[in-house]
């Protein structure tokens, strides 16, 4: 039984453009401060294009820089996570809970902690050993496999964590990833000598964040993962992003069950 | 005849040292004053021990230890002599974690209550910060710029975060005193 669990709904946007999933969150955080919406927490699934992101420490990436990496195929944007400069990309499974955090622990320290237990526990039901260090992230030995950012406004958190499937990871070498000098990258295909694509980690680090923040995840087609009837609302929201974002820039498709 | 040996009230204020100001002996001090000089236009509350500094922004009363008022956010502001200095409790920094980063206004920025006014970055999280009042924002401190972590060490003292003017001072009345806002606190440990 399930009863008593926050209920968070899953949106699996696909592959979106990293602007337009800057605007689907804003969506999704409007929808905490919308007293008639009775489950606003949301956890959000995409893959992005190409693209530099940096936080809210902008001095160390001038406009210079941001050129050259532009040069380099990708885009980049400026955000208001924390964080340093990072990489997005097609292989990279990005995730962004949208959660008031009064339903779990006012505490974002808490919070970020609680993201970096998930991505550990998801990774071991791949059979990798990861951890955490003084620098946030997961890492395994050397070499970080997660990297995390966030933003919290009135205890609402936006952007998240991005998990290395199968990215190319070469797009790092032309950065210094999170401002870690000495330090690499490295993917679950890496430590695993095989492909592990999105799909495959998605419903795994689903399990491991209900798991670990014990909640129950809501499918957006709004079938339940589990025996409780929260969620109800789910399909309602799905029908409003639908209205508010043209088509080209997500591509719905449903997670595998989460058993 | 005393008028020209009687400075305005307020004035008379200045000459006293400010740990002075609160005491009995400065009330009796104004009391023989004001029966000597003209009239004067004083508050009622000029012939108080402490009265709050923010309900009269004109006086230079203060109290040696101004009281801190808090926010629901978690901001603390203090008022001494109408200036209000605004900083994040112990309870918001523990939740931060380690300070790296504080985005701080530019001086000058007009603010209204509850405007987001910056954010302090700690483990990879940015965390919004919310003004307390409406003022206008007069000083920064640059400290935090290479010693971020002041507002972890000192948050009451080395770590505050700006200063700004109170434009509405009857906005202090609805914000938490400190047993107010341990309440508040313990509720929210709950």
């Amino acid at each position: 039984m399930s009863l008593g669990k926050t209920p968070v709904s899953v949106v699996n946007l696909g592959r979106v453009a990293y602007r337009s999933a800057l605007q689907i969150q804003q969506h999704y955080i409007r929808q905490h401060f919308d007293s008639s919406n009775p489950t606003p927490n949301t956890l959000l699934l995409c893959e992005h294009s190409p693209v530099y992101t940096v936080g809210i420490r902008p001095v160390q990436y001038p406009a210079e820089e941001e050129q050259r990496l532009k040069d380099l195929g990708a885009d980049f944007f400026r955000t208001n996570r924390g964080g340093l400069i990072t990489f997005h990309g097609p292989g990279q499974l990005v995730c962004y809970p949208i959660l008031n955090l009064g339903c779990f622990k006012k505490s974002v320290r808490w919070y970020v902690c609680e993201i970096e237990k998930t991505v550990i526990n998801m990774c071991s039901k791949f059979g990798i050993k990861a951890s955490t260090s003084p620098d946030t992230g997961v890492w395994v030995g050397n070499n970080k496999i997660c990297a995390i950012g966030i933003h919290c406004g009135r205890y609402v958190t936006s952007h998240g964590l991005a998990l290395n499937c199968n990215t190319d990871l070469s797009w790092f070498e032309n950065i210094v990833p999170c401002g870690i000098v000495g330090k690499g990258v490295t993917s679950l295909s890496r430590e695993l000598g095989r492909d592990v694509t999105t799909e495959e980690a998605a419903p795994v680090l689903l399990k491991a964040f209900s798991e670990q923040f014990n909640c129950c995840l809501v499918k957006a087609d709004n079938s339940s993962t589990c025996e409780c009837q929260a969620g109800k609302n789910s399909a309602g929201m799905e029908r409003r992003y639908k209205s508010l974002h043209p088509p080209e820039t997500y591509l719905l498709h449903t997670t595998q069950s989460v058993r | 005849m005393f008028s020209s040996f009687c400075p305005p009230v307020a004035d008379v204020l200045l000459f006293l040292p400010s740990c002075c100001r609160c005491s009995p002996l400065s009330a009796l001090l104004l009391l023989m004053l004001s029966s000597f000089c003209p009239p004067v236009a004083a508050p009622a509350s000029l012939f108080c021990l402490c009265p709050p500094a923010a309900s009269h922004p004109s006086l230079i009363f203060h109290c040696p230890a101004a009281a801190l008022k808090y926010t629901d956010k978690h901001e603390w502001v203090r008022v001494e002599d109408g200036v209000g200095t605004v900083g994040i409790s112990k309870f918001a920094q523990e939740a931060l974690g380690d300070v790296v980063y504080c985005g701080l206004p530019d001086v000058g920025t007009k603010l209204s209550q509850s405007d987001e006014f910056g954010a302090l970055e700690s483990v990879k999280a940015a965390s919004e910060l919310y003004s307390p009042l409406t003022g206008e924002v007069t000083e920064v401190n640059n400290a935090l710029s290479d010693n971020p972590g002041l507002v972890n060490k000192s948050c009451y003292k080395d770590g505050w975060l700006i200063k700004m003017t109170i434009s509405v001072p009857e906005e202090l009345d609805a914000l938490m005193d400190e047993a107010a806002y341990e309440r508040y606190i313990r509720s929210i440990e709950d």
